[in-house]
């Protein structure tokens, strides 16, 4: 079995470092949005001095630690999945003994992002010289949010993924996956740290995956958690992990059956 | 004229081809309306924590995402739809029956595919910034209203210009699929004004990936905060950026030698 990842990550390496330079490209849609709402954040919390106790400094330092967390736990199935159902190529993959998601595109969305972190980093470097943050990442919370990362990542993977599959039905799965990156957007705490959201939308996304994969590893990473909360949102993501787990599983068997190869 | 019976013909061919997916036309009317409520409520958010940013209003920020909603309609009906397909001719070499027939290339690409339902996005703008605007409560010189249209369509003429040139480069780089993608992604950025963003960051957005020109720029003029140096100077760059983008097309298309043959 492993020798099998082992395969699936030489040959996605190998495909995906051939066009590292667009990477540079790619890394333009994670990094807009962070600075964006960094930069908003921070010039509110400026003109009011903090917004409901959060300083410029939090915000900056929420955001920067947010970024590299945001390109390391999302998934990008859609893109390199979704074509294949709509096209019929997946045929071939389905002739395979191995199972499409869970072990080729799953090896292909890891090792795009061990690419593009290396990318990353001196980027990251430069915003941290720019914006100056004072970050509270200790090595103890730092070890602690590893395996919150490596959840948070098999949550989102797995939720895009049985989202990718609705083409099954539909050929197109556009529609719906917007829907998805919105709610997300908004509910995972990309766009604001969870506690600015008014009362119910807040109660809400606390108990949705969403944030578990940005909001959570950010918020434990920093060391902003208490142990109940820690807890809490660990139970969570086990929770959520295996309910999307049994899901796919569910959607990949009815769609499987429901495919009618388009050409390929 | 000439050029209005082909673009009319244009617009023809594409609506018959957008009807033929008539529940895609639906699905993207939901989205869109989806995305409205998402951008209400994100400045509902911001908005419960201050009264301002940067000195702007939440009305005119209703205002600024109407000029946003124009900008990316036209990045998501006109700029997207035809780069793909540009860059699909030049990898496979269809791009070289465009140069044959007896149409300006620089308008062929420009307009062949145009994503028409998207007309509502220009609906939606134009509702937001009418809403936003009469909320604000600037009183506004007829000299100010008439900068405003003046260098909302100069932004509008910028952005188009700097996206000829990138489809351009690739006559001279082939493989340059990636030609939109820093312009797409920065696009959101034109979702709040300008100044809120650091220095260099605004820099960026107003000389390199113009978007705040045709965002932030025009209700800076509305607003009054523009000397009529600075507006001159936008419609000079305006110009110059026609004359240069269709420069770097013409020499680039000569360039071009083909990938099939």
């Amino acid at each position: 079995m492993l020798t099998i990842y082992k395969r699936f990550w030489q040959v996605n390496w190998a495909e995906q470092w051939q066009y590292r330079a667009n990477l540079f490209m790619y890394l333009a849609y994670w990094l807009v949005a962070p600075i964006v709402y960094l930069s908003v954040w921070t010039a509110v919390a400026r003109a009011q001095g903090n917004v409901n106790g959060m300083t410029a400094n939090d915000f900056a330092a929420y955001y920067l630690t947010l970024l590299p967390i945001d390109i390391l736990t999302s998934s990008i199935t859609f893109h390199i999945f979704g074509y294949k159902i709509q096209d019929g190529t997946l045929s071939n993959e389905l002739i395979r003994p191995t199972h499409p998601i869970l072990t080729n595109t799953l090896v292909s969305n890891i090792s795009f992002k061990a690419l593009i972190m290396l990318v990353l980093v001196p980027i990251w470097l430069v915003l941290y010289a720019l914006f100056q943050p004072t970050l509270t990442i200790t090595l103890g919370s730092f070890l602690l949010a590893v395996p919150a990362l490596i959840m948070g990542f098999l949550i989102s993977f797995l939720m895009e993924s049985t989202i990718t599959l609705i083409a099954f039905w539909t050929t197109r799965a556009y529609g719906p996956m917007e829907l998805f990156w919105a709610a997300g957007q908004m509910l995972s705490g990309q766009f604001v740290p969870l506690t600015l959201l008014p009362g119910v939308a807040q109660t809400i996304a606390k108990v949705l995956p969403f944030q578990l994969w940005m909001y959570f590893p950010v918020q434990l990473m920093s060391n902003k958690l208490t142990p109940q909360e820690i807890a809490l949102n660990y139970g969570l993501q086990v929770v959520w992990l295996i309910a999307l787990f049994v899901l796919f599983r569910i959607v990949w068997r009815a769609g499987i059956r429901k495919f009618s190869a388009v050409g390929g | 004229m000439h050029i209005l019976r082909v673009l009319r013909a244009f617009i023809r061919v594409n609506l018959q081809q957008d009807l033929a997916y008539r529940s895609d036309i639906a699905m993207q009317v939901v989205l869109s309306l989806f995305w409205t409520l998402w951008e209400i409520a994100s400045l509902g958010i911001i908005f419960s924590n201050t009264p301002s940013i940067a000195g702007w209003s939440i009305w005119e920020l209703i205002a600024l995402s109407g000029m946003w909603r124009l900008v990316n309609g036209f990045m998501i009906s006109v700029v997207w739809p035809n780069t793909e397909l540009f860059n699909r001719g030049v990898r496979e070499g269809t791009l070289d029956y465009m140069f044959l027939m007896p149409l300006n290339s620089q308008f062929h690409v420009s307009v062949r595919r145009i994503t028409i339902w998207r007309i509502w996005d220009v609906l939606m703008a134009a509702i937001f910034i009418a809403v936003g605007l009469s909320n604000s409560a600037q009183i506004t010189t007829l000299p100010n209203v008439i900068s405003f249209v003046v260098l909302t369509l100069t932004g509008l003429v910028i952005i188009y210009s700097l996206w000829i040139v990138l489809i351009a480069l690739t006559f001279w780089f082939t493989k340059f699929d990636n030609n939109v993608t820093l312009l797409s992604a920065l696009t959101n950025t034109g979702r709040f004004p300008a100044t809120v963003y650091p220095a260099w960051l605004r820099l960026i957005v107003t000389f390199v990936i113009p978007i705040a020109v045709a965002t932030t720029v025009p209700l800076q003029a509305l607003r009054g905060e523009l000397e009529v140096w600075q507006i001159l100077g936008f419609v000079l760059i305006g110009v110059l950026a026609v004359f240069v983008s269709s420069r770097i097309w013409k020499v680039g298309s000569r360039k071009y030698s083909g990938a099939s043959a």
